[in-house]
């Protein structure tokens, strides 16, 4: 069977061969790559488009060793799958317990923080972090307003993409 | 010489054609805004005559000091060298008047058109409500850039304006020189535009930009904002959000034909944002700009995150606004947000589209 993927890769050398390496190694065939480096998606990555061929069990161990390599898979055969939501935090991060934030954002289904950065203050009031959401496609309003609802009820001043 | 000729004979036919008519305008309130608008009308006189037939006459000219009124034109050399040298333009000569009311010079003076651009009040709208509706109820045209009254009272300008079938143009009120509520009217005539986003405020803009730039801290930016001239030594209804709120509300009344005020806003403005923040932001490349939002089920301003490299990853002054619509699908204006002669620059439009429309 074939299976039509797009990968979101990073604009750096090597990214392309590293994501193809374990498909043919897992004992798939590659059908097509389409690689522009032009054509960026709106986070300055790369969509690859791939084709792959093998049997099932071998496509599933494709994936799941993509997925391991911490690529995004951003659609399977037409369906898209995930969208990257980042949102930035103002306030103070350690009285307010950012992990408790976190897991409330790990606990929705569908959705997983990806990323999580801090930037102290010396005033910790004006701390930043910012926070890189997985989420299943078209989430992405709603879980904008649910962030911005929770932060605010934390005293975070939430600054979410347009 | 020739050329002097040919335009003169031009003219006298244009004049002949529309009858030879003035267009007077009164001019209330002459801070940055109104002396921008009676420069630019002197700078374009001679084109308004010969493109349009319009001659434009400033009959009066009202400051806080009183007014200045000439049924036969006064003269803008000098009501811009009186109003720079004293301040006072009731100090202007022979015509100058102290102590006279806004409203006792619309119901003293023959015009054609009110140019109202007092400060903007946002507590009631006064005293720019009360000279726009009594002009509108003499059924004189209406052209303003003030803000005020636009975000408290814009239904009750629309119908006072309507049942006297008087002219009421505010294009200058969102955005300077930026087209957008014009555009919307006319250009993208027959579609329908479900939301508007944009950056609705230099100041903030560029108080972010230099922030994003230099890595310099909110305090400090703002601080060499003023020092510039570029934020108020009250900057709060800048950096506050409420100016763009105000826009915001413009937006949802006029273009999605909402009947909101500025109660209705939910308002964030940038005096949170550190240094830090933007450095996050900057890593993910993004960036933190305030923008304003006027959908059919939201009325914000707060700050966001936009991309580099994307439409509203404009530096400095600048203002955009992209609006989202059903035929034309997005599209992107920008222009000088402030500025005395941008924002004249939109007044004048309003006053030719009335003229066009009138003759």
């Amino acid at each position: 069977m074939r299976l039509n993927l797009v990968l979101e890769l990073l604009d750096v050398p090597g990214q392309l061969l590293d994501a193809l390496d374990p498909i043919g190694k897992l004992g798939a065939n590659i059908v097509a790559v389409i690689h522009q480096r032009d054509v960026k998606t709106e986070r300055g990555t790369i969509p690859v488009h791939i084709s792959i061929e093998g049997d099932e069990e071998t496509l599933k161990r494709v994936l799941k060793s993509i997925e391991e390599m911490n690529i995004q898979i951003i659609e399977v055969d037409g369906v898209v799958m995930k969208e990257k939501i980042t949102t930035i935090l103002i306030g103070n991060i350690v009285d307010q317990d950012l992990r408790e934030t976190v897991n409330v954002l790990n606990s929705i289904e569908g959705v997983r923080v990806a990323d999580l950065n801090l930037k102290m203050s010396d005033n910790p009031e004006e701390s930043a972090s910012r926070i890189v959401i997985e989420a299943d496609y078209g989430r992405k309003k709603d879980l904008m307003e649910n962030i911005k609802e929770y932060g605010n009820s934390k005293g975070f001043l939430v600054i979410n993409e347009i | 010489m020739v050329k002097f000729g040919l335009f003169n004979i031009k003219t006298k036919f244009n004049l002949l054609l529309f009858g030879g008519s003035f267009m007077k305008l009164c001019i209330i309130g002459f801070g940055a805004v109104g002396m921008g608008v009676s420069k630019v009308v002197s700078m374009k006189r001679e084109m308004l005559i010969e493109k349009y037939g319009l001659d434009i006459s400033i009959v009066a000219v009202t400051d806080r000091s009183g007014a200045a009124i000439n049924p036969n034109g006064l003269d803008i050399e000098l009501l811009l060298e009186i109003k720079d040298k004293t301040g006072k333009i009731a100090n202007y000569p022979e015509f100058g008047v102290s102590d006279i009311s806004g409203v006792q010079v619309l119901d003293d003076v023959d015009y054609d058109c009110l140019v109202e651009v007092t400060p903007t009040n946002i507590e009631d709208g006064e005293p720019a409500r009360t000279h726009m509706l009594k002009a509108m109820k003499d059924g004189k045209n209406v052209v303003t850039s003030n803000k005020g009254p636009l975000s408290l009272n814009f239904h009750e300008l629309l119908e006072a304006a309507d049942s006297t079938n008087a002219h009421f143009r505010y294009e200058a009120s969102v955005g300077g020189a930026m087209p957008i509520i014009n555009f919307s009217h006319e250009t993208l005539a027959g579609n329908k535009i479900t939301s508007v986003q944009g950056i609705l405020n230099g100041t903030c803009n560029y108080i972010l930009s230099r922030m994003a730039n230099e890595g310099s801290p909110y305090l400090q930016t703002l601080n060499e904002a003023q020092e510039l001239g570029i934020a108020e030594t009250d900057p709060t209804q800048d950096v506050e959000g409420i100016d763009a709120a105000c826009k915001i509300v413009i937006l949802a009344n006029s273009v999605l034909n909402r009947d909101v005020s500025l109660k209705d806003v939910k308002m964030e403005g940038i005096t949170r944002i550190t240094p830090e923040s933007i450095a996050l932001a900057k890593k993910e490349g993004l960036l933190i700009k305030l923008i304003g939002e006027a959908s059919y089920d939201n009325l914000e301003v707060s700050p966001r995150l936009v991309r580099e490299g994307s439409p509203f990853a404009v530096d400095g002054t600048l203002n955009v606004a992209t609006l989202k619509t059903d035929l034309a699908d997005d599209v992107t204006v920008a222009g000088k947000g402030a500025g005395s002669i941008e924002t004249a620059s939109a007044i004048l439009s309003d006053i030719v589209s009335i003229w066009k429309a009138r003759s």
